[in-house]
């Protein structure tokens, strides 16, 4: 029964990452129909900027944060404006901008290693409790994965709900013409949710960091989960990729309660590929 | 034919015969003995590669600031793994033989030594590993030799001190590949062998950061003893788990380097690691030499590793050597292989000699060291048989 207890546990605290993950990628791949698989090494830009200012700089953490997530905000915006951008401009087709993503993704990833190197970057300054729920555990850290999955998925929904350009973000979302027809300054929305959806990945990276520590590789697990997600939650469903998110995490931890762990990839998988085979548009049906 | 006739086709054939003579001597005596080096230079766990290839190109470095071998020059050739992809590896293997034409390789990790062993026995290169521990490069190809101790010699090892130190039940833990499996498989029959009980084996993937599920079960089984077999820097990673969520029992590792300490931060401290065992002693000038070469060139200390590919450049050095004083075409993977099996042993940095045995492997001396304020303190010497 322990055991079950801190799988559910460790289910919650990873769904809690993925959903941050997931959240990020679906406002750029939901709004603007870019497959931004460069989204990975974006997020650990910004970890890797995280820790430069808190190790290298000596900044406060909370600052390097602050920082560092305003940081990977301007990186997310530059990807767009320098590289999807043009691609939009001359009317290039998708996949012409997903090859166009790849080959950012795989820049990025060794820039990584050559400007931060290739060894693992850790926070030493930073401590953090071990929480006890009976004989299961959880750390003050995954906490603060919890709470900042709450507090952002919040503030998005709150944002694309109430604010004149969240709105406008749903509209593009819905269709992009018609979007441009009434006068929405698709651009400018393409900008923002570049800009949102990659500041998302660096409240994940930060926490990762105290978590895991970075390594130049972070970035593909972590585009892989959030498009996985993207998926199965329903394209355009910032809900149903919170919800998928989770379900992810779930199945990655719950699975394992009885079966070797060597298989955690492979069963999560399985259970997700049947998963779309019954339900193919997704977890949350777009009307 | 006349005269006039005969005496050209004599310079003729003459001038044939020196060409193919100078030919001859031109493929007898490269330009440069290249040596080839298959390194986790990018990927999860690029500190190999960069300890690895500074121990190899310190040898070389220093060989050829001596002459190199009767004035010829060596040359490393580097091919990047990733880290254990064994398509990286293959390809890179493929491209040493045919391309620069290496006639000995330095490979490291079990999945790429295995699956580029094949290639160095087909095309006849010698092959000598010093990082892989997989006991399946062993017997199968005349041309495949190890420097390092296997993972069976380790496991046991491992074992006999997790016995000696009274543990009952012992958990495993290690990354999903060729090395993690026959790790797992070795420390069990080692393990059950004393009659003990294994509780538990957990496996994760080689990118993956987040093992808290496995971490999780490792700890439901209550084992007295963990066996931690990732390699860095999910050894460190493990740890520093485990030690988070209140696991005090002792932790056994094979595989520990600098990067596994930063990862693991205080929570290393104590974890026991049982492997080849190098220090630089005084009693043993060469290691001394070797050590503060390295530190001076690279800014740190070298670990076993660097000391492997360092002496494997040396075993390889010393082998072309001797083919050479031979005579005849004598570069070549079979006849390196044939001047080792005439006299197996080498002057090791170890301390003394080295002795290739029967299987290819050259045993290198096990000992357990504990982690303490950051470092690696000897304890003892173990048994690894």
């Amino acid at each position: 029964m322990d055991l079950l207890i801190q799988l559910t546990l460790n289910g919650l605290f990873n769904g809690a990452h993925f959903a941050l993950l997931a959240m990020g990628f679906a406002l750029i791949f939901g709004t603007t129909g870019v497959v931004h698989f460069a989204y990975g090494p974006v997020y650990a830009v910004g970890a890797y900027a995280i820790w430069a200012l808190a190790v290298l700089v000596g900044l406060p953490f909370w600052a390097a944060v602050l920082l560092g997530v305003a940081l990977t905000a301007a990186l997310g915006v530059g990807c767009y404006l320098f590289i999807y951008r043009p691609f939009e401009i001359s009317g290039s087709p998708p996949f012409v901008v997903l090859v166009a993503s790849l080959g950012l993704f795989i820049v990025m990833k060794n820039l990584i290693g050559i400007v931060f190197g290739t060894g693992v970057k850790t926070v030493d300054s930073v401590a953090y409790d071990v929480h006890f729920v009976g004989n299961a555990f959880f750390t003050t850290v995954q906490l603060g994965q919890v709470a900042a999955a709450l507090l952002v998925g919040c503030g998005i929904a709150l944002f694309l709900r109430a604010s004149r350009y969240g709105k406008a973000i749903r509209a593009m979302a819905d269709n992009r013409e018609m979007a441009t027809v009434i006068g929405i300054d698709t651009t400018r929305l393409s900008i923002l949710v570049f800009a949102l959806g990659s500041a998302v990945s660096a409240v994940a990276g930060s926490l990762v960091l105290l978590r895991d520590g970075l390594n130049p590789n972070m970035g593909f697990g972590a585009v892989f989960v959030a498009f996985v997600a993207v998926i199965v939650g329903g394209v355009g469903s910032l809900r149903g990729a919170v919800i998928a998110a989770f379900l992810l995490a779930f199945v990655q931890s719950l699975g394992m309660w009885q079966i070797p762990t060597e298989w955690q990839n492979t069963i999560v998988f399985v259970v997700l590929f049947g998963f779309l085979l019954a339900r193919p548009s997704g977890i949350v049906r777009r009307a | 034919m006349s005269k006039r006739t005969l005496f050209a086709a004599l310079v003729l054939s003459s001038a044939l015969s020196t060409a193919a003579l100078s030919t001859t001597a031109l493929a007898a005596d490269p330009a440069v003995y290249k040596i080839g080096g298959i390194f986790a230079m990018t990927g999860a766990s690029p500190h190999y590669g960069k300890v690895m290839s500074a121990g190899a190109q310190l040898a070389v470095d220093e060989i050829n600031a001596q002459g190199g071998i009767d004035g010829i020059k060596l040359q490393l050739v580097i091919e990047d793994h990733k880290s254990g992809s064994a398509q990286a590896a293959v390809a890179g293997m493929n491209r040493l033989i045919d391309v620069e034409g290496v006639k000995a390789v330095l490979p490291s990790f079990s999945t790429v030594t295995l699956a580029t062993m094949p290639i160095g026995d087909q095309k006849k290169v010698m092959m000598i590993n010093g990082g892989g521990v997989s006991a399946q490069t062993v017997g199968t190809s005349p041309y495949m030799f190890n420097i390092r101790s296997m993972a069976s010699d380790l496991a046991a090892g491992i074992a006999h001190r997790a016995a000696e130190q009274g543990a009952k039940k012992l958990a495993q833990i290690a990354i999903k590949s060729e090395f993690g499996d026959a790790t797992i498989a070795a420390t069990t029959k080692a393990w059950e062998g004393m009659g003990l009980k294994m509780v538990a084996a957990e496996q994760f993937q080689a990118d993956a950061a987040n093992i808290d599920t496995q971490v999780a079960k490792l700890r439901a089984s209550q084992p007295d003893a963990i066996a931690n077999w990732p390699t860095t820097p999910q050894a460190g990673l493990a740890v520093k788990r485990m030690r988070e969520l209140g696991m005090k029992q002792p932790v056994y590792c094979m595989e520990w380097t600098a990067e596994d300490t930063k990862v693991a931060g205080r929570h290393a401290e104590g974890v026991e690691v049982v492997t080849d065992y190098f220090a630089a002693t005084d009693e043993n000038p060469w290691s001394k030499r070797f050590a503060d070469a390295y530190r001076a060139k690279f800014g740190e200390m070298p670990d076993f590793y660097a000391a492997n590919y360092y002496e494997g450049v040396y075993v390889v050095a010393e082998l072309i050597r001797r083919a050479k004083a031979k005579g005849g075409d004598y570069y070549s993977g079979e006849r390196l292989v044939q001047a080792l099996w005439e006299n197996p042993t080498f002057d090791s940095v170890y301390g003394k000699t080295l002795t290739f045995r029967k299987n290819g492997v050259a045993q290198k001396p096990v000992a357990v060291f504990r982690l303490e304020n950051g470092e690696q303190k000897f304890v003892k010497f173990t048994t690894g048989e």
